[in-house]
């Protein structure tokens, strides 16, 4: 419960109060992409960057490329790919502007209609048995993210258990966050993880689905013991007169929907009365 | 390939902020002009006085060819707490690299080094408060 949003407020229509409740109970939403044709774009748009930096043809079918594309380069080329890819789709004018709409309406719902949002969208990529490219239990909110941020994390591919990500609910993190210290002492990060891992929730996300949430709630991933990699995106949005820390306004987050009454505020001056 | 892994910081450091993508930028640098085979940055979690995800690195050192600080400044100013992660790498043979200070602690001889480095460092520290060199 937390401040008294679980009531019913009049102010919200009905799915809203619903996907608020949701979000404050569990701690994230999935939702179906809003747009499935703009993700469709990022998916192929992503597949065939990945491909013309590995010199293949353009794929017919860009969820079975993804899907197996630790099939064609070894995990010690892994980070250059994704790197080139990550700047690549980023440079694009219309990527973001395309990622935002896969979830506009509940972004609104749950953070705001007037927002910051990344710069630049994150890309992982995650091919089984590799154990480089693992987050373990963490939460943004520890590494410099503000406590005011909702994560926007979209699969290319279908996710599930290994191969997707975990999060510990809002009700069990409240008691892990109190016994946070004596865990850390005992036995460092590992003891934090064997303190949440009977709570945590295995996020099932098909392709073609959305997740968002509580970047302050502890989540990770492990090594990926599915048969096919995973490629995810994530990016982070937040009221954009909220306050920042150390991922600051400009160098990592920008403003992307100011309106008119924010601008005509930051523009007006009383007048002079002349006293 | 075992590679170096990154740390990076979330908090000041030596009082200054630096930006997180800076504090990479330096350590890829770093590691492309010394041929280091980089892995992702670790980031030091914001809680003052936290260590928690140093700690986690050394503890996977076994499964790495060294670290890659941003700067020296970023390990533990008690100087016991740095001693024993300090001990950690020597006794695996693991460099411990500093991509500000563009140094590497390889041996005893070079932890002495670093060691009066975080010596007069504190001794600056202390100057800005000239009451404190009383005290």
């Amino acid at each position: 419960m937390i401040n008294g949003l679980e009531a019913m407020n009049p102010f919200f229509d009905t799915e809203e109060q619903a996907l608020i409740d949701r979000f404050l109970t569990d701690g994230y939403v999935i939702l179906p992409a809003e747009d499935r044709a703009d993700l469709d774009r990022i998916r192929n748009h992503v597949a065939q960057l990945a491909a013309a930096k590995l010199d293949l043809p353009a794929p017919n079918d860009a969820g079975d490329f993804l899907d197996h594309i630790h099939d064609r380069l070894s995990v010690d080329d892994l980070n250059a790919l994704r790197l080139g890819v990550f700047e690549d789709m980023n440079a694009a004018d219309w990527f973001r502007p395309t990622y935002y709409r896969l979830a506009r309406r509940a972004i609104g719902w749950l953070v705001g209609n007037e927002l910051a949002m990344q710069r630049r969208v994150n890309l992982s990529i995650q091919m089984p048995q590799d154990d480089s490219s693992t987050l373990p239990l963490h939460a943004d909110v520890w590494a410099g993210d503000s406590a005011y941020e909702v994560v926007l994390w979209t699969p290319l591919v279908d996710c599930r258990r290994t191969k997707s990500m975990y999060i510990l609910p809002a009700g069990p993190h409240a008691k892990f966050q109190t016994e946070f210290a004596a865990r850390a002492a005992e036995g460092g990060v590992n003891g934090l993880f064997e303190a949440a891992k009977p709570h945590l929730v295995w996020l099932e996300i098909p392709y073609g689905h959305v997740l968002l949430f509580n970047q302050n709630l502890a989540h990770g991933n492990v090594v990926n013991e599915e048969s096919a990699t995973r490629w995810s995106m994530n990016c982070r949005f937040k009221q954009v007169l909220t306050p920042y820390a150390d991922k600051r306004l400009g160098e990592f987050f920008e403003p992307i929907t100011l309106r008119p009454a924010t601008r005509l505020g930051a523009a007006y001056q009383l007048p002079d009365a002349g006293s | 390939m075992s590679g170096y892994r990154g740390y990076v910081s979330s908090r000041a450091i030596d009082g200054d902020r630096v930006p997180q993508r800076l504090q990479n930028l330096a350590i890829r640098d770093y590691a492309q002009r010394r041929k280091l085979f980089f892995k992702l940055s670790a980031t030091e979690w914001a809680m003052e006085g936290c260590y928690l995800m140093l700690e986690q690195v050394v503890a996977d050192l076994p499964d790495l060819d060294g670290v890659i600080l941003y700067s020296l400044a970023q390990l533990p100013e008690d100087r016991e707490k740095r001693g024993r992660l300090l001990d950690a790498f020597l006794a695996r043979g693991a460099p411990l690299h500093a991509a500000l200070e563009n140094v590497a602690m390889t041996d005893a001889s070079t932890r002495a080094q670093l060691e009066d480095l975080f010596l007069v460092r504190h001794i600056m520290r202390r100057t800005a408060d000239p009451g404190a060199l009383l005290r």
